[in-house]
């Protein structure tokens, strides 16, 4: 009936890139993305969006998918 | 009306004429005793602030003089006759007596007059002890009536008691026009007037019908006018005179009034805008004035309860047992679901302490930081664009500086219902003659108020603001309306070129978003040349900007407006928030949100976070938490386990209820921390009883950033103020918190919050309030932001890319929803639904345009279903011509109504701010409640049932 908790992050992170399509090339677009996830999203939210970009992220915006390998492999130093 | 601290005036006076702001000063001698005054004061007010009284009827210190009563007669040296004091200005040198045989005589003379023709039930008038006229029979010495009482009179004058507050007995009337100019010129609704002439005349509210059917908007402020027990009230007649009062800060909007709480006892007899409170000078609207008696409502929940199930009935405890089961189970999740599976909401109408005691008790004793607050549905947006853009998460200036306003540009926002005293201080500005520039979809009051001179509506369509603003920016960059010198010396030149490039495109033109907006393009041009040429130009926004999917991007586009027109940083100009709730800005800053500190401090930011951990003794988590969508979403995946949420009712005032509900059914423990059983309270395994704003200390803070005391005038009905409960709750975890009074809490806030630095109770209490940053450089506060640099140095143009919502009209869904409030009534209504204000609004209604109605075969009335992708409900029909065609506007005052069963969960790029103002729906007639509707009661009953199953045998409720 709802969307389920990582359909809701991928409308969320795409809904992010699109409002900053303007930053620049997807590069620009991507560090935007990434700085707000970084800033705003939980621990867990971010987990959630690793997984996807590991399933391959084939739902992410390019600069959302982009965003969310860059916020891995800065993460990935400090497993949980 | 723009006043400063100033430790010589007493607020509990009444000086008789309103202060003058001139700064020549002139020295006058009234009754031999010298005195110095600001040029424009009149000779009243100067003999007032020597101590010497003299008499009036007809003045007041919030109207100005009128003249009409001659009471105030004195004699000037070298001036002719007696003339008025209230309406000759004081002068350089003149020489004043206010007392001799010949006033004295005409003094008596009048009043003798005005008593011949009013009754002589002093004794029995609820006016007695209260009476202004009596005091001036006193004062003048008045010993008989020669005329007798026989004459021609208005004593069998009748009584109009339809307003639900106050009654209106007209044989006590003396014609003083101090209410009618109340209306007038306080209020600005003009609902009163004197009709007839001489003898005839009498006070009629509107086109002399009863006070309830006419414009009256219930403001009170001729109850407050009237100098005798003319217009008086109703709790006043039926309970004599208050015997104390206490200053404090009115519970409901984000206008924050300063309200005397007049008591006998620890009974509230009634509230009455506090003079010497900035935010609104004596005034107030009807929800601060009168609608204060949920706090002694029968519903009010008087007792801890407990159950293990939401399919049971509750169990009346002690607080002890409440909070260890609470405690209890709290642990019991985490050790089962791990330290993240909980979390809490913080409330924007608890108090400041309480607020940061919820978010410690979150970080500190839950371990994470899954905190949010009620701000994310409303002013999130703000938070994050304002940040962005001008360094700090709120509005700039005062409420006063609009008096210094030249146009005004309202966007999204009705003050007049929404914010009423600030929109009875901006009608007085209209009145002066500003300029006035509304976009909103609908037509609002604020567009009819009388004497306004010039005013322009942008109604736009639902969900276009972003094309908007950036077609009034681009109509100021294109007409090089810009001020390049503010621009070359307060922003930053990198972000501005590439904001420049981007607004002076040409899809940004009014002619290109034409189409889009709905309003044609040479009315934009027209207002972009209005805002940006005007001396200073002042935005005022409400929840029509920031409850969109794009409210951060608007909230940005509306800052990138004012700095390009260097509208910032002086008084008259700004970026004014008109904030929702009483605490909003509060809670905001007592770091509510999941991702910052108090005073927005980022939980990644490990010196602010070292500082908290040192003085909390434990480590913080250094990730942001939930957000309260996604602490739903979480909590239906299974992973989010518990909450506690004190003061707010998430189940009605958040969107797609239906999700909100699941959400809740999915918890294994909800503890409920409120005055009511409100919506949210029946998902709730512990409800634990909340306190009013009268029953506690604390402070609000309003959309002016001004941090004002919240006073306890009576005990709290269950023996707990709401701060205590969390520091109960922290205890019974084992993170102790140990605090005897809000004092404590607020030193604590004051040590760990750079902008709260220097707020304390004892500097609060001297200034009265405070307008944060509040430190080491602005020791009294700061009215004004950005007066000379910008907490990030430099303004950042940030570039708003106008990216429509997914939520858009079709065949199936042609109208767009808008949801919005109405004056009488307050957010979800647990308040004011319990109050007398029931008389004006006691159902939600779906207007619609004429258009709309007759296509669809609808009538004024009619039972209409709403359907959205969402769910479906059912409210009846008005039709407005406020609408335009293809929108149609509801409020979400009554649970019942399900106005938020119909909005989506689409929410705000970045801050997941709900988009309440647009919903596709389709509207037909119906003949029966929705399914949701009826489930709805049926739950309303089981629940009602449980609550009142759980009091004690003997005790009903």
């Amino acid at each position: 009936m709802f969307q389920t908790e990582q359909e809701h992050l991928i409308q969320m992170i795409n809904q992010i890139a699109l409002n900053n399509i303007s930053a620049g090339d997807e590069n620009d677009v991507a560090d935007m993305v990434a700085s707000h996830v970084k800033k705003f999203w939980s621990r867990r939210m971010k987990s959630q969006l690793f997984e996807c970009v590991e399933q391959g992220g084939e739902e992410l915006h390019p600069a959302a998918r982009l965003a969310g390998e860059r916020l891995q492999s800065e993460t990935k130093p400090l497993p949980q | 009306m723009l006043q400063h601290f100033d430790p010589r005036i007493d607020h509990n006076r009444d000086y008789g004429t309103p202060a003058s702001l001139s700064e020549n000063l002139v020295t006058l001698e009234i009754d031999g005793v010298e005195i110095c005054v600001p040029e424009g004061t009149s000779v009243m007010r100067a003999a007032a602030l020597a101590d010497i009284n003299i008499p009036k009827l007809c003045a007041t210190d919030n109207l100005e003089a009128f003249g009409s009563c001659r009471l105030c007669a004195v004699q000037i040296d070298g001036r002719r006759g007696l003339p008025a004091s209230c309406t000759t200005p004081a002068e350089q040198g003149m020489k004043v007596w206010t007392q001799n045989d010949k006033l004295a005589k005409l003094r008596r003379n009048i009043m003798e007059l005005y008593i011949s023709d009013h009754p002589l039930d002093c004794l029995t008038c609820p006016a007695n002890g209260d009476c202004e006229l009596q005091d001036m029979a006193g004062a003048v010495g008045l010993r008989e009536v020669r005329y007798g009482f026989d004459g021609e009179n208005h004593l069998d004058a009748p009584k109009d008691t339809s307003n639900p507050y106050f009654t209106f007995d007209a044989s006590k009337c003396i014609v003083c026009s101090r209410c009618v100019r109340a209306c007038s010129e306080v209020q600005g609704t003009f609902a009163l007037t004197i009709d007839g002439r001489g003898f005839d005349s009498k006070v009629a509210a509107g086109q002399d019908e009863d006070f309830l059917d006419s414009e009256c908007v219930s403001c009170g402020a001729c109850v407050q006018a009237c100098p005798t027990a003319t217009l008086m009230e109703n709790s006043v007649i039926e309970m004599g005179q208050p015997e104390h009062s206490v200053v404090t800060t009115c519970a409901y909007c984000g206008v924050g009034c300063s309200f005397k709480a007049e008591m006998k006892g620890d009974k509230l007899v009634r509230m009455v805008p506090y003079k010497g409170g900035e935010a609104n000078h004596g005034h107030s609207c009807v929800k601060g004035r009168f609608a204060f008696g949920y706090a002694t409502h029968k519903d009010r929940i008087r007792t801890p309860m407990i159950r293990d199930s939401i399919d049971q009935p509750w169990k009346e405890v002690s607080w002890e047992e409440a909070i260890g089961f609470a405690a209890r189970r709290l642990k019991e999740i985490q050790s089962e679901y791990g330290r993240e599976s909980i979390g809490g909401i913080t409330s924007s109408r608890c108090t400041n302490e309480e607020t940061y005691l919820v978010q410690k008790l979150i970080r500190a004793a839950f371990g994470n930081n899954n905190t949010d607050t009620c701000a994310r549905v409303c002013h999130s947006p703000t938070g994050y664009g304002l940040k962005t853009t001008l360094g700090e998460s709120a509005g700039t200036q005062t409420f006063d500086s609009v008096m210094k306003a030249d146009c005004v540009l309202v966007i999204g926002a009705n003050p007049t219902d929404a914010h009423p005293v600030f929109g009875s201080l901006l009608r007085r500005r209209l009145r002066e003659g500003a300029s006035l520039i509304v976009a909103d979809p609908r037509h609002i009051d604020l567009l009819d108020t009388p004497h306004l001179g010039d005013a322009m509506h942008l109604p736009l369509r639902p969900g276009t603001n972003v094309a908007m603003v950036n077609a009034l920016a681009h109509v100021i960059v294109s007409e090089g309306l810009e001020d390049t010198d503010f621009i070359a010396q307060r922003c930053e030149s990198d972000a501005y070129a590439k904001w420049r490039a981007f607004i002076a495109d040409e899809r940004h033109a009014p002619e290109a978003v034409e189409a889009i907006t709905g309003v044609a393009a040479e009315q934009v041009r027209a207002a972009a040349r209005a805002y940006a040429k005007a001396p200073n130009a002042a935005i005022y926004y409400g929840l029509g900007v920031t409850e969109h999917s794009q409210g951060s991007t608007m909230v940005m586009g509306i800052a990138n407006l004012a700095l390009a027109t260097g509208n910032i940083g002086r008084d008259g100009v700004g970026v004014n928030p008109l904030r929702g709730q009483n605490n909003v800005q509060g809670s905001c800053d007592m770091g509510s949100f999941p991702h910052e500190l108090p005073g927005y401090q980022h939980v990644s930011d490990a010196v602010a976070r070292g500082r908290f951990e040192a003085a909390w003794g434990v480590q913080i988590d250094d990730e942001p938490g939930l957000r309260i969508p996604n602490m739903f979403d979480a909590a239906i995946a299974g992973h989010f386990r518990a909450m506690y949420v004190q003061g707010e009712d998430i189940a009605q005032s958040d969107p797609n209820t239906q999700h909100v509900e699941e959400a809740l059914r999915s918890l294994d423990c909800l503890i409920v921390q409120d005055i009511f059983l409100n919506e949210t309270a029946k998902f709730a395994h512990v409800l634990l009883p909340g306190s009013t704003f009268l029953e506690k200390n604390g402070t609000f803070t309003n959309a002016e950033r001004r941090i004002n005391r919240v006073r306890k005038v009576m005990p709290p009905i269950a023996g707990k103020e709401d701060w205590e409960v969390t520091v109960e709750l922290s205890n019974a975890l084992g993170y102790p918190m140990n605090y005897s009074h809000p004092s404590e809490i607020m030193d604590e806030i004051a040590m760990l919050t750079p902008s709260f630095a220097g707020v304390s109770y004892d500097k609060l209490d001297q200034y009265g309030s405070l307008q944060w940053p509040c430190n080491a450089e602005n020791p009294v506060g700061m009215p004004i932001m950005h007066v000379e640099s910008f907490p990030i140095g430099k303004a950042h143009f940030a570039v708003t890319e106008f990216v429509p919502t997914t939520e858009r009209a079709n065949r199936r869904f042609p109208l767009l929803l808008t949801t919005g409030r109405i004056l009488s009534q307050y957010n979800v209504g647990a308040q004011t639904r319990r109050t007398e204000n029931q008389v004006w609004h006691n159902e939600d209604i779906l207007e619609l345009h004429p258009h709309d109605a007759e296509e669809r075969g609808i009538n004024d009335g009619d039972w209409l279903g709403i359907t959205s992708r969402a769910g479906q409900t059912v409210l009846r029909a008005r039709i407005s011509e406020r609408m335009q065609p293809g929108v149609v506007y509801t409020t979400f005052h009554h649970p019942g109504s399900g106005a938020n069963v119909i909005t989506t969960d689409n929410s705000d790029w970045a801050t997941n701010c709900p988009e309440y103002k647009v919903t596709a729906v389709q509207v037909e007639k119906v003949s029966q409640p929705s399914e949701w509707q009826k489930s709805f009661e049926d739950n309303n009953q089981r629940q009602q049932k449980f609550l009142r199953e759980a009091a004690p045998a003997g005790e009903g409720r």
